[in-house]
């Protein structure tokens, strides 16, 4: 298994340096100057070429191109252009307030959905399987900010049962409402999914065969039929897990999260490259870890599965 | 009967003067409580020499002060730091006399800062000043007529000779040339004072270090939530009754991107001032809140440019004049923004110094700009492309403009541009029309009709129409130099006459300035250099 890890972190090198190219390009051919908007509507050209100069836009391409690529080997992201902030210590700072929110919401994706779905499965037609699924395709097809606007004026300012927006320095009734509209969506698609392969894996001849042996329906479901039908599930509890990690910019905004899906925006509309190319190298880490761990656990679920 | 109506007078009198009294009483300043201001983004600088945009510029205003002030209704300049001032050599030297008894902030994020909470003087201000030349400031160009500017910026001088600190109390600026402006330049918010042994601590870092003279102190910043501010103790201000300001413990400035939820958040009271309030629920807070919502003309200008360098509009006044006729302006104002703009006549707005209230412009005259478009070469209309940056507000006023203009004939495509490629298209005139606005960095006609329509500022430096007329130039030029305030207006009036004739941009509107305050709030008045400039040192909560 070593091994295996091993060479998935050599493959992901050639990826990341991909990702961090394509990323680069287009950041240099996408119009708009960030020394100029660091300026304003106006400004004094002599003034912008000092600048653009402090920054090193006025370098040849290839000269700031494999000065990045030389910083980003010693691990130095850069500064950012917009608020001098150091790039790396600015995902770090984010980071803490997205994966608080990205774990809760998975915990409570995972839960609720896997729960649903099993049911929906083990019960096909009936009124809670019509009912969940229901649910499940108003929750994929819901967008996450009406989502989260209709809980807030609900729950924050109908009936004023839990804070409003904003972090609230750590306190956990200002992470209910942007878990569960964060939430609602891997929900749908996991309850979904668990359903489909749950149906699928109780339709096969072992699962006839363990009832046939007078297992108990409980042993059937839980050990039989959901440890098969587990594995596409859990590749998409790992994509979601990584999609929530890189931030998730419309909940952010509408909580006032302070996370990293705002934190990309924002370097965005000010052309703030350095911290662009560090939020994207870092979504790119995120994905590939997620996906490496999707990997591993894939041999935990089946032991039938080996890492030559 | 006579003296019982003379007892009825005097109890009534008496009464009210004791109602006036329980009144005044009841209005005194109490000290104490957090005032809780809504951001829409975290600012990106709270280094006065390095910020630009606004939302700093509100955090920058609690920290730090200017030599001179904006008077908050428009009426001209009011000293802060320095307490007096006076021109000499027919206005090319500029003598400050400072306040005495100004301390930079003893702490700053809950650490003693370097300074130690020392008195400012005069060295101060020179250093702060040629700080910002060597931090490659984006507004130190605005003082480049101080004599030795070029050459300390070339690094040819080790110091700018242009500015002396005479004694510890008084500061003298040099200029090349009598420069009109020049007070009004220094209330903008990038010539404050810094204390050089924090600055020189953190270097670049004293972005996350702000250390001013201001009415608070910076105690923590937690990116994309809040800055929070305690109260600088040693504040040099004081009330008209002499006590101490300011009156609040601390200011809070909360991160909420999105207006509704910024609006709900008000209505429960978790936020104290709403500053820039949003359109769409302006006329639901003008009804539920009142007055509480202040609202006064802001010094701007909305407009959208022709680029007069090139084909259609090169060299075709007719069809310029033609456009300006052919909209609107009320009619969009009342529709579109809710009618909180004032509908554009020239190009300085209403509270501007030089604002001629005679000045025609164009009313809104479909026939004639029909008949002035065949003139112009265009019988059957035009198809232009007008770009605009994205912003929902922009596209709503870009959307009816077409909508008018096409009754015309004239063909409008709408192209809508983020505003970092919106202006890279406009600097490299690759527009045919393009809308643009301005709001003031210092009061004075030539941040406007200088800087926009000047042949010298092409492109970049503000003149994104290409506009030039000789003789609108000579004219801003000589008010530049002009120290008589009357004949300056004059030649600025003059200079705008000649502009709207030439129709360079159709003149839209004039912006307006908004905040929202709870009613506990007291003291919160919204100045005419806009809501971020709003002053809180005198501001108190009611308990």
């Amino acid at each position: 298994m070593f091994s295996y890890i091993l060479r998935k972190i050599l493959y992901a090198v050639p990826v990341v340096w991909g990702v961090v190219t394509v990323v680069f390009i287009l950041m240099a051919i996408v119009p708009g100057d960030p020394a100029r908007l660091m300026m304003g509507q106006r400004g004094d050209p002599a003034t912008l070429a000092r600048i653009r100069a402090d920054l090193g836009l006025d370098l040849p391409l290839h000269q700031q191109y494999f000065r990045f690529v030389g910083d980003l080997v010693r691990g130095d992201l850069g500064t950012s252009y917009r608020n001098n902030e150091k790039v790396t210590s600015a995902l770090v700072d984010r980071f803490g307030a997205t994966l608080r929110l990205a774990f809760w919401a998975m915990v409570v994706a995972a839960v609720i959905g896997v729960a649903a779905g099993i049911l929906s499965a083990v019960r096909q037609y009936s009124l809670f399987d019509y009912s969940a699924m229901f649910i499940a395709i108003s929750g994929v097809s819901a967008p996450v900010f009406w989502v989260g606007l209709l809980l807030l004026l609900i729950f924050a300012y109908g009936f004023h049962l839990i804070p409003g927006v904003g972090y609230g320095d750590g306190d956990w009734r200002y992470l209910v409402l942007p878990v569960v509209t964060l939430g609602v969506r891997p929900a749908a698609l996991i309850a979904r999914l668990t359903r489909s392969c749950m149906l699928e894996v109780m339709s096969q001849d072992y699962i006839r065969t363990a009832r046939a042996k007078g297992l108990a329906e409980k042993v059937v479901v839980l050990k039989h039929a959901f440890k098969n039908a587990l594995i596409p599930v859990v590749t998409i509890i790992g994509t979601q897990v990584a999609e929530l990690l890189s931030g998730a910019v419309l909940t952010e905004t509408i909580f006032a999260w302070p996370g990293v899906g705002r934190l990309a925006v924002e370097a965005l509309v000010a052309r703030d490259f350095p911290m662009i190319r560090g939020t994207v190298i870092f979504m790119a880490v995120i994905f590939l870890v997620a996906n490496l761990i999707v990997d591993l656990s894939y041999g935990i679920i089946d032991p039938r599965i080996r890492y030559d | 009967m006579r003296k019982a109506l003379r007892v009825c007078c005097l109890l009534l009198a008496g009464l009210l003067l004791i109602l006036t009294v329980s009144a005044a009483m009841a209005e005194e300043p109490v000290y104490g409580g957090i005032l809780r201001w809504r951001e829409i983004n975290d600012p990106p600088k709270l280094d006065p020499a390095i910020a630009t945009d606004t939302v700093s510029s509100r955090n920058i205003y609690l920290m730090f002060d200017m030599l001179v002030d904006n008077d908050p209704d428009g009426k001209g300049i009011i000293p802060r730091l320095a307490e007096s001032w006076e021109g000499s050599d027919g206005g090319k030297v500029w003598t400050f006399h400072l306040r005495k008894g100004v301390h930079f902030h003893k702490e700053n994020l809950g650490q003693p800062t370097e300074n130690g909470g020392r008195e400012v003087k005069a060295a101060d201000w020179k250093y702060s000043m040629e700080r910002l030349v060597k931090v490659n400031s984006p507004r130190a160009y605005f003082i480049d007529m101080v004599k030795g500017y070029q050459d300390f910026v070339d690094g040819k001088t080790a110091d700018w000779v242009g500015i002396k600190a005479v004694d510890d109390y008084t500061l003298r600026f040099e200029l090349d040339y009598p420069f009109a402006p020049f007070l009004s330049v220094l209330a903008y918010n990038s010539f404050m004072v810094v204390p050089r042994e924090d600055a020189e601590k953190w270097g670049k870092d004293f972005n996350f270090h702000p250390v001013g003279t201001g009415a608070f102190i910076l105690e923590r910043w937690d990116h994309d939530q809040k800055t929070v501010y305690k109260r600088n103790p040693d504040y040099w201000k004081r009330d008209a009754q002499g006590r101490q300001l300011p009156y609040l413990d601390g200011v809070e400035i909360f991160v909420i991107p999105d207006n509704t939820i910024a609006y709900e958040e008000f209505k429960k009271g978790n936020i104290d001032a709403f500053p820039d309030f949003p359109d769409e629920f302006y006329l639901e807070a003008k009804v539920r809140f009142g007055d509480l919502l202040q609202e006064r003309p802001w010094l701007g200008t909305y407009y959208y440019g022709f680029n007069t360098s090139k084909p259609p509009f090169k060299d075709n006044k007719t069809l310029r004049q033609a456009m300006n006729y052919a909209v609107d302006r009320k009619r969009i104002n009342d529709l579109v923004l809710e009618g909180r703009y004032y509908p554009g006549r020239g190009v300085l707005p209403p509270g501007m110094p030089g604002y001629n209230p005679d000045l025609k412009g164009y009313e809104y005259n479909p026939e004639l700009a029909k008949k002035m478009m065949a003139d112009a070469g265009y019988p059957d209309g035009i198809e232009v492309e007008l770009n605009v940056n994205n912003n929902p507000r922009h596209k709503a006023v870009a959307e009816a403009i077409q909508a008018q203009l096409a009754e015309l004939g004239i063909k409008l495509n709408v192209k809508v541009l983020d505003w970092g490629v919106h202006l890279d298209l406009c600097e490299r005139a690759e527009t045919e029309m393009f809308r643009m606005g301005w709001v003031v960095d210092y009061a004075d006609p030539d941040n406007f009709l200088y800087v926009l329509l000047h042949s010298s500022n092409f492109g970049a430096k503000g003149n994104y129409a290409y506009y030039k007329n000789e003789k609108a130039d000579e004219l801003m030029a000589a008010a530049r130099v002009e120290t008589d305030f009357d004949k300056r207006v004059e030649l600025y009036r003059e200079a705008e006459r000649i502009i709207v004739d030439d129709a360079p941009w159709i003149f839209l509107f004039h912006y307006t300035t908004s905040l929202l305050g709870q009613e506990r709030v007291k003291n919160l008045r919204l100045p005419a250099f806009g809501d971020y400039t709003t002053p809180l040192e005198a501001v108190w909560i009611a308990k």
